[in-house]
Order: structure tokens, then C-alpha cells, then sequence
């Protein structure tokens, strides 16, 4: 119905009786990238999995390109599905060399050795890995082994991918370069994505949509700026990022680190500073509650300083009553 | 400094080293070697007449005959259980997991002798439905009985190369890639488990090779020879002169046999079957719908282990209360005879013995066990354990004979039997206590040091408790082995050192059926009674870990 490439109806999964997801609703249009942001235990994986047809649903429906894949007493196989999988664990062969694990999709479609292997040869070099072709898992770095993983995704060339958390193994400097490589590679096959993370950065950067899940539930789907300015509840702020929360005149107002200036009529006293490279942060005391401000240079104030702050902006966190947490979750990163 | 703190430990771990090579000297290479020299000695003027003898050739030819083709079958078969049970679907999977072991629990001699009531002339079958299965003694139920004594072993070498090396994600990504379960089964899941087959099959072949028992009872009346029965026949009979040499002779090639199958093997599959990482996510690799083959699955498995252990044990049972051969089963014709005969000074002494040596045995073997298994973490102790896990290989017959030659002039039966047990079963509490070392976070220990623990604070507070299993694991293990074994035993008595299982095989040798079964029933249920514990203790190691596993799958 209405153009989706995928669509998940009143979703439930489970593992004997402890229930993992659901129910959940939610949509991907062709080439879209939809990131599900949560912590871990939320359901992420259990979502692709159900996606991928590794799990039956207990209740609910997975529908591919307007066609029924999946529902309680029936589910195509994996195999069937229009989608390609990268794992968190990697999930390369031991006994398969590089090439032939790329190979592997094509293979399965029915293709020769020697043409399946010439395709192969043709996504490494897309990926500048070529030189590896030779080399089993075990001759690889954590970084070369999801750059093989995602070729055999791509070699795949299904309509969605599912991205299971690929980056989570990865030093953080070889986690941007693979994003940059997995996010052109992406553009250019054009399709769909599904990007599961507990990463707040990735999502909102990565995606053209973020599902924010919690307890194997949506608690909401936006654009990136949509769930980072307008997060629903305290919860939803923290997940997509460092947040304040102030209580003024019987509100919770959520400020963000860029949304508050050092200078202004507000007073405040400095209870804690870190310098981070490019800026600082600082926690400041406030009468409606501590509140992180963002500055760029050095720190300027020390731990005690009396200081003047603005507000520029804020969101109203309609209807949250969890006061009894503290209200600023920045801390030494 | 830290090469001058370090040097007392050194002397003392070599201390350490020194003293356990010096008891694996002892018990194996001293004896061995006087084998060798006595094989030297006294048979080189007789080889002519000891090789030539009339159905030798024809008895080594069984036994290789024997050992390729219960591993043929066998290994499959355990293949075949190891992927059916890790199958989510299947019903009572837990259950399944633990009976499909049952055959390893009777002893073998016990699974011989109950084949041979449930379907042998006027057997449980013949008897009650006018079937009989006249070629359960002869060479057909051998291997038949054979098969289902090594399918465990080949299904847990499948299920723990399964587990150490399939995780589920490897299994979804060729699913994902386009792959029926047909084709992940042959692309992945096979190659995945082809070192974990070939050390099946090696073992396999080897305990057949090795096996005494079953030949002993289902072969031997039909005048089917392995090499281990006409050992058995050359020391206990004698029957002609050269009836020793070719004992000794005979002990030799079967080691020889052993070793030109296990060596390559080694080599080649050593440094992969010992490099085990255990698989990372939990989980079925790809659950399937509710209404799949689980039912069909669980109903073969059922039918199997009810012809294989289920009926035998019954007709055995059947046989132990059934006043007189050929007679039906039934309540008329019961009679508790059998078992009143056995309550004499003789069973109970044997059972005494029994008992006694496999505590003895069981105790000495998880010091040694667990000596070997930590100084096999330092250099110089690898060799070691390297020697003691070859000794899985070197036949019982052989080390018998080694024994009998080596200490026999010294040393009476029960502590021949003794020294038998610690050698043989040296590998058996060496190889769980082992592994649950492996298992064993180096971080907690150092958690513990760095916390102000001294080393042997720190082992008793930090690795005691995750340990114990393993400890209570490899005593059980030791202690069941050596409450049934026959082989040895059987070899080594002398008058007034007959163990349990010697008085049964001597029972069934005098064709006393009714005192058989009886002499059966009662040794199959010391086992059990032991079992009991043993499969308690794998439950705990088993949930702690599972439950784990589980744990981190669900999402």
C-alpha cells in the first residue's frame, strides 16, 4: 500500500514468553534510511531479525514490496527476501577467503565460480579493498572484516539493507570511515535502509528518519531535527542527545548544549568545566537547575566562578513528571 | 628484579613438572616400553609361528573391518542428532539433549547382553511376537551395537564443534545471502564442522578398535575374532604355547594401528580443534515457523533410542526376573531367584572392590587431572598434557598387557586394575577440568591479586566456585568409566580381585542367562545411581551458561 518498500503491521516478536518487540507500526519507502535509536535490550536486533525472516512474528505482519513475507502462521525464508544484512559480529565464513565470501550471493542466484568471483572482484575494488581479496576473517582487522561484510551486502543487491549496529566493534576512527564508505555505497545502489544503533550521532546524521525504541516499543518516529529539537519525554531527550532539563513555572523545559549562551542577566554558579577539543562544556547551577552550556575556546571559568547565562531557546517537555532525576545527564564524555 | 623474583617459582614449577612426568612415565611409557622389549625378546624366535597362526589375520582383518564401517555410520548419525537437537522447534529439546547420551551410560557389555536378549533367539522379541533376529550374535550385531554405543560420542564431538564454531550469525548471513537451508548446510555449516567430524571419526574408529565387550559377547559365540577378543582368549585360556608372544604381539599392533590413525589425524587437526572460542550470540540461527518437523524429529528420535537402549533394557530387566529361557515375560512366570542367587559373599565383595577402586581411582584422577590441566598453561607442561590426552588412544588391551608385564611379577590384580584406571582414564579428568580453566575469565584472578589476594587467596576465593563443577564433573566421570570397565579388568584379575563387570562377563561366559541379566540389572543401576549426580552437575555447568547465552540472544 501507498508506495512502501517495507511495512510492519502491528509487529510482535517473542522469545518463548519473554516478549522482545512490539507491537510495533512503522514504514521504509524506497530509499529511505530509517535508524532505530536505542539502548541495548531494546529490540533493535529483534526488529532486523523479524525483517530479515531469522524470527517468526508472534502477532502482526512484515509486508516487502506490498507482498505478505511474514506473519504468525506463515514467513518466507530469509533467502527469499529482498534484503541484504550486515552483522554487528561481522558474521564472515572462517573458511572462505574474502573474494569468495563476496561471491557468495552471487553463487546462490545461480551464477558460475568465475563470474560469481568477477562481480566479487568488482565491489572490492568499488571499496578499495581489492588487496584483500585473498585473505580469510582471521587475516583481517575488525575495520577490513565490516568493509567484507558490507560487500557481500551490496553483492546482494537487495532494496533494503539492514544494518545490524555494524559500527559497534569498530576504533572510532575507523568507525567514521566506514560510515562515510557505507552511507555512499548506500546512495549509490539506491536502496532502502534499515540502521539500527544505541549511537545518537550516527542516527541523526545517517538517517532521513530516526525510531526512537524502548522496552521493544516506538516511542517516536521523526526526522533527525524533529527528534532532537521535539523529543517527546525526558527519556527520548537523553536518547538523542546531551540534555538539560529546567523546571520553570510548573514546566520542564529541555535545553540542548548549543541552545544556552555564557553572558546575559541569568546568574549561575560553575559547577564543573571540561575543555573538548573544539569547545567547552559547563555545567552551571541554576535556580530552575543545572543547566550545560556550550562555549567554543579554552575553559574561561574555573569550578565555583559566579557567571551570567542565557537562553536563546527551549521545548517544552509536555506532560513529563519524572522529577526525581537529576535534571542534567552531560558529564566527562 | 622481576627475573630474580620470579626464579623460585620457576624451580618450582619444574618440581611440579618433573613429578607428574615421572607418575605418566610409570603408568604408561615404563610399561609400554617393556612391551616393546618383551615383543623384542621373546617373540622375534617365534614370529613366524605367532603371525602365521590360524585366524589371526582374520581377526585384525575384523577389527580395521569393524572400525571403518561402525565409524561410517556412526559419525553421520551423531551429525544427524547434533543439527536435529540444536533445532528450536524441536519439542522437550532439554530432554532429548541428555537421552540421546543414554547409550554411553549402560555399559557396554550391558548393551551387548541386553541386544542380544531384546532380539536374539528366544529373545524379548521372539518370545513375545514370534520375531527373532538370529544375526544379533554375529557380526551384523556388532557393528549394529557398536554404532549405537559411538553415536554419542560423534554427536557430542559435533555438538561442541557446533557450539564452538557455528555461531548463529555465520548461518543468517549465508541465509540472508541468498541460501537455502540445504545450501548453508553443505557451504557453511559442513566446512564449519569438518575438523570436529574428523576428530569424531578418529575417535570413533579408535574406541571401536579398542571395544572388547561388544565383540566379547555378540561376536565371540559366533566365532567372530578382533584382535582385543583373541587377546583376551590368548591370556585368560592360553590355549597354545605361543598363546603370550602372541598377546604381546598383538597389544603392539594395536597400538601401532591407534597411533597411524590418530598421528596424522593430530597433526593436522590438532592446532584447529584446539584453538576453541565459544560461539558469541545465542539463539537459533534461523527460527522457522511454529508448525515445522519438530514432532517428526522428536518421533525419530524416540523410536531410535527405544529400539537402540529402551527395548534391550527392558528384555534385560524382562530376562533378570523370568524364571527360566523362552519363557514369556509375564507376571507367571516371574521370579526374584536370579537375584537371591547374587545376594552370596561373592557379588558383594565384588561390588565392594568395584565401588572401592572407582572411588580410589576417580579421587587420585582429579588431582592428577587438575595438576596436569594447570601446569599445561606454562611451557614446560605442555608435553604433558599433550602425553596424557594420547592416552584416550592407547587401547585397554594394550595397556593391560604393558601392565602385566611391567608390574605383574610385583604387584597383585587390584592394584594392576588401579594403575590401569589412572592411565587410561588420566585424559577423562583432564579434559573437563581443562576446559572450565579455559573458560575461566583471566581478568577475575587478576581482579583478585590486584584486590591484595595472594595466588592461592585469590584461586580459592575466585576460581574455587566457578571450578567446582568441573572438579565434581571429572570425579563422576572417572568414577562411572571406572565402575563398568571390563576390558582392563578383565585382563588383569586375579583370584579374590574380581571387579562387578568381571563376575558379569564370567557369568555370561558360563551361559548362566538368568543371574546374567540379574548381575546386569544391578550394574546398570550402580551407573545410574552414580549418573544421577553427573548429569545434575552437567545441568548446573550447562544453565549457568546457557541461561547466559540466552540472556544476551533474546534481543
Amino acid at each position: 500500500m501507498s508506495g512502501d518498500l517495507l511495512e510492519l503491521r502491528h509487529l510482535r516478536v517473542a522469545y518463548g514468553s519473554v516478549v522482545a518487540l512490539g507491537p510495533v507500526d512503522l514504514t521504509v519507502a524506497p530509499g529511505e534510511v530509517l535508524a532505530l535509536l536505542g539502548p541495548s535490550g531494546s529490540g533493535k536486533s529483534t526488529l532486523l531479525h523479524a525483517v530479515a525472516g531469522f524470527q517468526p512474528p508472534a502477532e502482526g505482519e512484515v509486508w516487502l514490496h506490498g507482498h505478505r513475507v511474514a506473519a504468525p502462521d506463515r514467513a518466507e525464508p530469509p533467502e527469499r527476501r529482498d534484503v541484504a544484512v550486515v552483522f554487528q559480529s561481522y558474521a564472515l565464513w572462517p573458511h572462505l577467503s574474502a573474494l569468495d565470501t563476496v561471491a557468495y550471493p552471487a553463487r546462490r542466484r545461480g551464477f558460475d565460480r568465475a563470474s560469481a568471483r568477477r562481480q566479487a572482484l568488482g565491489i572490492l575494488e568499488r571499496l578499495h579493498i581489492d588487496h584483500l581479496a585473498r585473505r580469510r576473517p582471521a587475516e583481517l582487522s575488525g575495520g577490513e572484516q565490516q568493509r567484507v561484510g558490507l560487500a557481500r551486502a551490496l553483492a546482494r543487491e537487495a532494496s533494503l539493507f539492514l544494518f545490524d549496529e555494524p559500527t559497534a566493534h569498530l576504533d572510532t576512527h575507523v568507525r567514521s570511515v566506514f560510515l562515510a564508505e557505507l552511507d555512499a555505497r548506500r546512495r549509490a545502489s539506491g536502496a532502502a535502509a534499515i540502521y539500527a544503533t544505541h549511537d545518537a550521532e550516527e542516527a541523526l546524521g545517517l538517517a532521513d528518519r530516526v525510531a526512537l525504541l524502548d522496552a521493544g516499543r516506538v516511542v517516536q518516529v521523526g526526522t533527525p531535527a524533529e527528534v532532537y529539537d521535539q523529543p517527546v519525554d525526558r527519556w527520548a531527550a537523553r536518547l538523542t542527545g546531551i540534555a538539560s532539563v529546567l523546571s520553570q513555572d510548573g514546566r520542564r523545559l529541555l535545553v540542548r548544549p548549543g541552545w544556552a549562551r555564557l553572558g546575559g542577566d541569568r546568574d549561575g554558579t560553575v559547577r564543573a568545566a571540561w575543555f573538548r577539543g573544539p569547545h567547552s562544556d559547563y555545567t552551571v547551577e541554576t535556580t530552575h537547575g543545572e543547566v550545560l552550556i556550550r562555549a567554543s575556546g579554552r575553559p574561561r571559568h574555573g569550578i565555583g566562578d559566579r557567571v551570567g547565562w542565557s537562553l536563546d531557546h527551549s521545548w517544552d517537555l509536555a506532560g513529563d513528571d519524572a522529577l526525581d532525576q537529576p535534571s542534567t545527564s552531560a558529564g566527562p564524555d | 628484579m622481576p627475573r630474580l623474583a620470579s626464579r623460585p617459582a620457576d624451580v618450582g614449577q619444574r618440581f611440579e613438572v618433573a613429578a607428574l612426568v615421572a607418575v605418566a612415565a610409570l603408568l604408561v611409557l615404563v610399561p609400554i616400553l617393556r612391551l616393546v622389549e618383551t615383543a623384542v625378546d621373546e617373540g622375534a624366535s617365534q614370529y613366524g609361528a605367532v603371525l602365521t597362526a590360524p585366524g589371526l589375520g582374520e581377526a585384525v582383518r575384523t577389527s580395521l573391518l569393524l572400525g571403518v564401517v561402525v565409524t561410517a555410520v556412526a559419525v553421520p548419525l551423531g551429525m544427524v542428532t547434533a543439527l536435529a537437537l540444536r533445532q528450536p522447534q524441536l519439542p522437550g529439546r532439554g530432554f532429548w539433549r541428555v537421552a540421546v547420551l543414554l547409550p554411553v551410560l549402560v555399559p557396554e557389555f550391558v548393551l551387548g547382553y541386553s541386544w542380544q536378549q531384546a532380539y536374539g533367539r528366544a529373545g524379548f522379541t521372539d518370545t513375545l511376537l514370534g520375531v527373532p533376529f538370529p544375526g544379533v550374535v554375529g557380526p551384523v550385531g556388532v557393528v549394529v551395537v557398536l554404532v549405537v554405543n559411538a553415536v554419542p560420542i560423534a554427536y557430542l564431538l559435533t555438538a561442541v564443534g557446533l557450539a564452538a564454531r557455528a555461531e548463529p550469525d555465520l548461518e543468517r548471513a549465508a541465509r540472508a545471502s541468498g541460501a537455502g537451508s540445504l545450501a548453508v548446510l553443505r557451504t557453511v555449516i559442513l566446512p564449519l564442522l569438518r575438523p570436529s567430524l574428523a576428530a569424531a571419526s578418529v575417535l570413533v574408529f579408535v574406541v571401536t578398535l579398542a571395544s572388547f565387550a561388544v565383540p566379547q559377547v555378540l561376536g565371540a559365540p559366533a566365532g567372530v575374532d578382533t584382535v582385543t577378543t583373541r587377546i583376551y582368549a590368548d591370556l585368560s585360556l592360553g590355549a597354545h604355547p605361543n598363546s603370550f608372544v602372541e598377546a604381546v604381539t598383538l597389544a603392539l599392533l594395536l597400538v601401532l594401528l591407534a597411533v597411524v590413525v590418530v598421528a596424522p589425524a593430530d597433526a593436522v587437526l590438532g592446532p584447529r580443534l584446539r584453538s576453541v572460542r565459544v560461539a558469541d550470540s545465542g539463539g537459533s540461527p534461523v527460527a522457522v515457523g511454529r508448525r515445522s518437523g519438530g514432532g517428526w524429529v522428536a518421533l525419530g528420535l524416540g523410536s531410535y533410542l527405544l529400539v537402540a537402549v529402551g527395548v534391550p533394557l527392558l528384555a534385560l530387566a524382562g530376562a533378570s526376573v523370568t524364571r527360566a529361557v523362552g519363557l514369556p515375560p509375564a507376571p507367571d512366570n516371574w521370579t526374584g531367584d536370579h537375584f537371591s542367587q547374587l545376594l552370596d559373599q561373592r557379588t558383594f565383595e565384588a561390588i565392594g572392590r568395584s565401588v572401592g577402586l572407582a572411588v580410589v581411582a576417580a579421587s587420585l584422577l582429579t588431582v592428577l587431572g587438575a595438576a596436569v590441566a594447570v601446569l599445561e598453561r606454562r611451557r614446560a607442561g605442555r608435553s604433558l598434557a599433550t602425553l596424557v590426552t594420547l592416552t584416550l588412544v592407547l587401547p585397554g588391551s594394550t595397556l593391560a598387557v604393558a601392565l602385566l608385564i611391567a608390574y605383574g611379577r610385583w604387584l597383585s590384580g587390584l592394584w594392576l586394575i588401579l594403575l590401569a584406571y589412572l592411565a587410561k582414564l588420566w585424559a577423562f579428568a583432564h579434559r573437563p577440568i581443562s576446559g572450565a580453566l579455559d573458560r575461566l575469565p583471566p581478568g577475575e584472578l587478576h581482579a583478585a591479586r590486584a584486590s591484595g589476594a595472594t595466588a592461592v587467596t585469590a584461586a580459592r576465593t575466585v576460581a574455587l566456585r566457578p571450578l567446582a563443577p568441573a572438579l565434581v564433573a571429572a570425579w563422576l566421570v572417572c568414577f562411572v568409566t571406572a565402575l563398568h570397565e571390563v576390558t582392563m579388568s578383565a585382563l588383569l584379575y586375579g583370584p579374590g580381585s574380581e571387579t562387578l563387570a568381571v563376575v558379569v562377563l564370567n557369568s555370561q561366559e558360563l551361559g548362566r542367562i538368568g543371574p546374567t541379566a540379574a548381575l546386569s540389572v544391578l550394574l546398570t543401576g550402580l551407573m545410574a545411581a552414580a549418573a544421577a549426580p553427573l548429569w545434575l552437575a552437567f545441568r548446573r555447568l550447562g544453565a549457568a551458561s546457557s541461561s547466559d547465552r540466552e540472556l544476551a540472544g533474546v534481543r
